[in-house]
């Protein structure tokens, strides 16, 4: 039971941390494109899809599910979304 | 005649205009904010197994997962996969995860309902059939492993960028893992070969006390190439009110991901490991006796299991053939070792290399061969080593 209040201490300020921390991100991934991001997230776990393989109304439905399935940011998934509804 | 034609043609001018100024033009179409998809995956294949004199050639599947999701406006998703399969003449169905999410803002979701647990990358990412590039998961996932694939609860999770580093992160609560302590709530023998293993599907909690877990990931390079992560998850484990109440249990997991297109080798090279431990507090299991005459044996022994996995592949994206660019090679050695003195101790090994041809993005060809090197366990007799020699021929398709 010890160990388990020290993951408790452990877990609390760490969710506490991470909600400030989100609200004052900064990031380089303005600097990408959206092709870009798509070629270097998409394969980390699978292989990349086809731009071709869903309609736009499709891809902004997968979006919103691999932004919290592969734990993107809202601008990479806008930018990987918008690069794959140009392209399809 | 030709007044007829004159006013004919007016006529019809007339009629023409009046009733295309009584059609609307067409709006340009508006997708509704609620969208609905059903997504998934499937595979099937012919598995050829030997385990001594013993052989066994059978063709399995198909498995389908169809994966449900409901996206409603921008910041609220549903979602559930459910996992279709066929069992010792049966249809089985599994409930894989069911869950909802609203996301928070640009940095971070909430999640609630039955999930898939973010404990190290294998079953979050890596399970899915057309994901996996061998035929199946490696040794201390699934059942009787050590590792938890999913959990009824609430989760937080999101990604930080800070400068050119991108921090993941995920921390949970849930009903937690449930002690098998080898016997039913009536006190009668229950899978005794399993006492003080973890179940982690605890649809109600046993005993009242949550169980915590995270996962912190860093992509330490601006290109998102590498991943290093750590999870840890443990809480009480023993059923309220009976005698392992006090019971709790640590997991910790580690992992280590590297995905780039490497010129040099002109193809895609892929690394990715995870180490995981289970600890578990000591206690007191009873052993039936093979005698009804002969009383049951109390026993006990340090519950500690370790299990791991590393990986390595190659495609050659970059040639020049459009066939070979589809081919991949994959190389994977996995090992458990669960605790000396339980009914399930063993010390397994096994080693994959597959060969797999891509269709396309979603859909490959798997073969495989399979090594696996078994001492104890359910079947094995005592001292000694148990050799499966697999081929495995699958093809995996996501959609």
């Amino acid at each position: 039971m010890k160990n388990i209040k020290t993951l408790f201490v452990f877990l609390l300020p760490l969710a506490v941390g991470l909600i400030l921390a989100s609200s004052c991100a900064s990031s380089k991934i303005t600097m990408k494109s959206g092709a870009q991001l798509w070629g270097e997230n998409c394969v980390r776990c699978h292989a990349t899809p086809s731009p071709s393989a869903y309609n736009d109304i499709d891809w902004e439905t997968i979006g919103l599910h691999m932004r919290i399935r592969a734990n993107l940011t809202a601008e990479e998934t806008n930018k990987i979304v918008e690069f794959l509804q140009s392209a399809n | 005649m030709k007044k007829i034609l004159i006013t004919t043609l007016v006529l019809v001018l007339v009629i023409t205009y009046s009733y295309a100024q009584d059609t609307p033009a067409p709006e340009p179409f508006t997708p509704s904010k609620t969208q609905f998809m059903v997504r998934g995956y499937a595979h099937a294949g012919l598995n050829y197994k030997k385990t001594g004199d013993e052989v066994e050639s059978t063709f399995v599947g198909t498995t389908f997962n169809p994966l449900f999701i409901f996206k409603h406006g921008d910041r609220l998703l549903f979602e559930s996969e459910l996992a279709f399969s066929f069992e010792d003449g049966q249809l089985d169905i599994g409930f894989e995860y069911a869950n909802m999410s609203y996301l928070i803002n640009d940095y971070m979701t909430i999640r609630m309902g039955k999930m898939l647990l973010p404990f190290g990358t294998f079953i979050e990412r890596l399970h899915p059939s057309w994901v996996n590039k061998f035929a199946n998961a490696p040794l201390g996932f699934g059942h009787g492993g050590i590792a938890p694939a999913s959990g009824i609860g609430v989760e937080m999770r999101g990604a930080i960028p800070v400068g050119s580093m991108k921090i993941l992160y995920s921390v949970y609560a849930t009903n937690g893992p449930v002690l098998n302590t080898g016997m039913d709530a009536e006190g009668n023998f229950d899978e005794p070969d399993e006492a003080g293993q973890l179940m982690f599907n605890n649809f109600e909690d046993n005993n009242n006390k949550k169980g915590y877990g995270g996962r912190l990931g860093i992509l330490p390079f601006a290109n998102s190439s590498v991943e290093i992560g750590g999870s840890i998850y443990g809480g009480a484990v023993g059923d309220r009110g009976s005698s392992y109440g006090n019971i709790g249990a640590m997991l910790y997991a580690v992992d280590f991901s590297f995905v780039r297109q490497v010129s040099a080798v002109r193809g895609i090279v892929d690394v990715k490991a995870q180490y995981n431990l289970s600890n578990v507090d000591q206690a007191t299991y009873i052993e039936p006796a093979d005698d009804p005459l002969d009383p049951d044996e109390a026993y006990t022994f340090e519950n500690s299991s370790n299990a791991y996995f590393a990986q390595a592949s190659y495609r050659p994206t970059m040639a020049g053939n459009d066939v070979m660019k589809n081919f991949e090679v994959a190389y994977r050695y996995s090992a458990f070792n669960a605790p000396e003195g339980a009914e399930w101790e063993q010390q397994s090994t096994q080693w994959s290399v597959a060969l797999n041809y891509y269709m396309n993005w979603r859909t490959l060809f798997k073969l495989s061969y399979q090594s696996t090197s078994q001492v104890g366990g359910h079947g094995v007799p005592e001292g000694e080593t148990v050799q499966t020699d697999g081929i495995f021929v699958h093809w995996a398709l996501g959609f």
